[in-house]
């Protein structure tokens, strides 16, 4: 017996406990009263607390919430088990227009990458659409890894032939929080509280959505118009997460998958409890990515992936 | 298909080769080399000139490492591609460089002094060997009933795993983490004689062995039942096929790095080239594995020269819109 608001009630909860966690363990541990004396901007750790290590852990709550919030539209609207933001193509190709761009103009503000990152991404989504059609979810998917592989090898090639800072570049290669602050998480913010709610109205198309494509049309949605919506709203959070933290792999696949299993199918239910668990998903490999090994710092893409690719190949196993 | 014009069909490649090969010997040289004394720093007689000794220390050994890799990797591909009956089956895809990669950062973390040699070369064959088998069991690579698509996205997670942990075994052992994405991108540019000799016994006695299964591995093509109505021994071939890949790779990623894509392409050339039978397709496959290793080395050079790019960079620049095109084409 499923009982879902239960579930998120306890999933909120572990998430405001690896939030306290992700505030007091770092580089530095911090204890309670550290974190309090720390908020005045005389103490020695003001700057390392807020300056440094709030916004990044804010922002992996918003990224996280929006990478598995993409996971469970785009799962929506293809029907297809494997299908997520960064199986298609879309993670890496966003992260490549936002590369380029920083490349070609170096001196590019911080505010236009999330729009270039989403043409980024709708690319990546006609040309998925151009070369695959619609598919079988296996065919489906081995064509969107192929288009990642494409746009990996460019990233790499113009990583390699214009050598970055290290952190730089492993950010764009597998996704991480380095350093981001608080300019960052302004030029998340207001997209994201637009966009987070506003997938709460599609709870009802999409539940008419799984449903099939000619029930949903009986029950009375325009299914095309749907559609659309839903996967430019689904495209538009993947490219703001990845214009800001590069192309984060595995959280939109494994998101919904998990909460599915825990709160069902149902959207009302499953999409807030899919933003809960992908924020929770990331604050842990950000903190784990911090705290493994001090000072030095994995990126957290490398942990999503370390604990995503084994799941992602248990799904494959399952999929007819 | 040129099989019915010996001449141009061998004589084809092989010109190709050799004109590639005294290209790679003197151009986009920092220190400008002739296209003469290219040729004459191979003949025998005392080197006089700097540009010779650059050909004969520096460039031959490099020219000749791509030869023997680009032949060790095409026929890798040729046999995974025969042995599983799929046609994107090739060492990248199939998670065989990401294990060996991964093994060799791992050693290398705990005891730089294993990173020499053969060793190397045998142990980076353990691991590629091992992602192989977590890819071939778990995903049931030998059901020829299933969806040719779920073995290589199997491959592709397993591939997705070890590298993950290859990075983040780098990031946290390593001190010059930007030294080893280069290695990560597969190149050659830091091959001397050393990895030459190191490479060598491997592909001399491997690329003959993997011809001499040829015959049988033709019938494979086929079914498997039928194969075993001609009299193979199923387990055993593929048991031993399967060592023979996998000390290629293995010996490959040693001394370049993981160099993706080559495997997935020159079996597909070779066969357009030369049709299915693999006693044919195997000689023509290293021939245009070395031209194709040869000539990415050479635009890894020229596109950023005087700097040097990784070939494996440029091969997978290449390689990515073939792999997108071959999955479009089959089912």
């Amino acid at each position: 017996m499923k009982k879902p608001a239960l579930t998120l009630a306890i999933l909120l909860m572990l998430v405001a406990l690896v939030l306290l966690l992700s505030v007091r363990y770092g580089s530095e541990t911090l204890s309670f009263a550290d974190l309090h004396r720390a908020l005045q901007p005389a103490d020695s750790h003001y700057f390392a607390l807020v300056e440094y290590r709030l916004p990044r852990i804010l922002l992996a709550l918003l990224v996280g919430a929006a990478l598995a919030l993409s996971g469970v539209l785009v799962q929506g609207v293809i029907g297809n088990p494997l299908a997520s933001p960064e199986i298609l193509g879309v993670n890496h190709a966003a992260g490549l227009m936002s590369i380029g761009a920083l490349m070609l103009f170096p001196g590019l503000s911080v505010m236009w990458l999330p729009l270039l990152a989403f043409i980024g991404a709708l690319l990546a989504f006609a040309l998925l659409r151009l070369a695959a059609g619609n598919s079988a979810p296996l065919r489906l998917a081995l064509l969107g890894i192929a288009l990642t592989a494409l746009y990996a090898s460019i990233t790499d090639y113009l990583m390699l032939s214009h050598p970055l800072e290290i952190n730089q570049a492993l950010m764009w290669l597998t996704g991480s929080l380095w350093g981001r602050g608080w300019a960052f998480v302004y030029v998340a913010l207001p997209w994201l509280l637009l966009l987070l709610p506003l997938s709460l109205l599609l709870c009802r198309p999409l539940d008419l959505l799984a449903l099939g494509e000619e029930q949903a049309t009986t029950l009375g949605i325009n299914v095309r118009h749907a559609q659309q919506l839903i996967l430019l709203l689904a495209l538009a959070l993947a490219a703001i997460s990845v214009a800001l933290c590069g192309p984060l792999s595995f959280i939109g696949l494994l998101a919904p998958h998990l909460t599915r299993r825990l709160v069902g199918g149902r959207h009302h239910w499953l999409i807030p409890g899919a933003m809960l668990i992908g924020a929770l998903l990331l604050l842990l490999a950000d903190l784990l990515a911090r705290t493994l090994h001090p000072p030095l710092e994995l990126p957290a893409g490398v942990l999503t992936a370390i604990i995503g690719a084994p799941y992602f190949f248990w799904l494959l196993m399952r999929t007819r | 298909m040129m099989s019915g014009r010996p001449l141009i069909a061998w004589g084809g490649p092989l010109a190709l080769l050799a004109g590639i090969f005294w290209l790679s010997l003197f151009s986009w040289s920092p220190v400008p080399i002739g296209s003469w004394q290219a040729i004459s720093a191979l003949l025998p007689g005392k080197v006089s000139v700097l540009s010779q000794a650059l050909v004969l220390n520096l460039r031959l050994p490099r020219s000749l490492v791509a030869i023997l890799l680009g032949a060790s990797l095409a026929v890798a591909g040729c046999l995974l591609q025969t042995l599983t009956r799929n046609p994107l089956a090739s060492p990248s895809l199939l998670g065989i460089n990401a294990g060996a990669s991964l093994a060799m950062v791992v050693t290398s973390a705990f005891d730089p002094s294993w990173v020499a040699g053969y060793s190397i070369a045998l142990l980076a064959a353990m691991g590629g060997g091992l992602s192989w088998g977590v890819v071939m069991l778990l995903g049931r690579g030998w059901d020829t009933a299933g969806d040719r698509s779920r073995l290589i996205l199997g491959g592709v997670a397993v591939s997705a795993l070890c590298a993950a942990l290859t990075r983040a075994t780098l990031l946290l052992a390593e001190d010059h983490a930007w030294g080893i994405f280069h290695w990560l991108a597969g190149g050659i540019a830091h091959v001397r004689w050393r990895e030459f000799w190191q490479l060598l016994p491997f592909s001399i006695l491997l690329l003959p062995l993997a011809w001499l299964f040829a015959s049988r591995l033709n019938l494979l093509q086929l079914s498997d039942d039928s194969a075993r109505t001609l009299g193979i021994r199923l387990g055993q071939l593929r048991l031993l096929v399967n060592l023979v890949v996998v000390l290629l790779v293995g010996s490959c990623v040693s001394v370049a790095g993981p160099v993706a894509f080559l495997g997935l392409l020159v079996p597909h050339m070779a066969r357009a080239w030369i049709g299915n039978d693999l006693r044919l397709m195997l000689p023509i496959g290293m021939l245009f594995g070395a031209v194709l290793m040869l000539l990415a080395d050479l635009l890894a050079r020229a596109v950023a020269f005087p700097a040097e790019l990784p070939a494996g960079a440029m091969l997978a620049l290449i390689g990515a819109p073939c792999f997108i095109w071959l999955v479009r084409r089959r089912t």
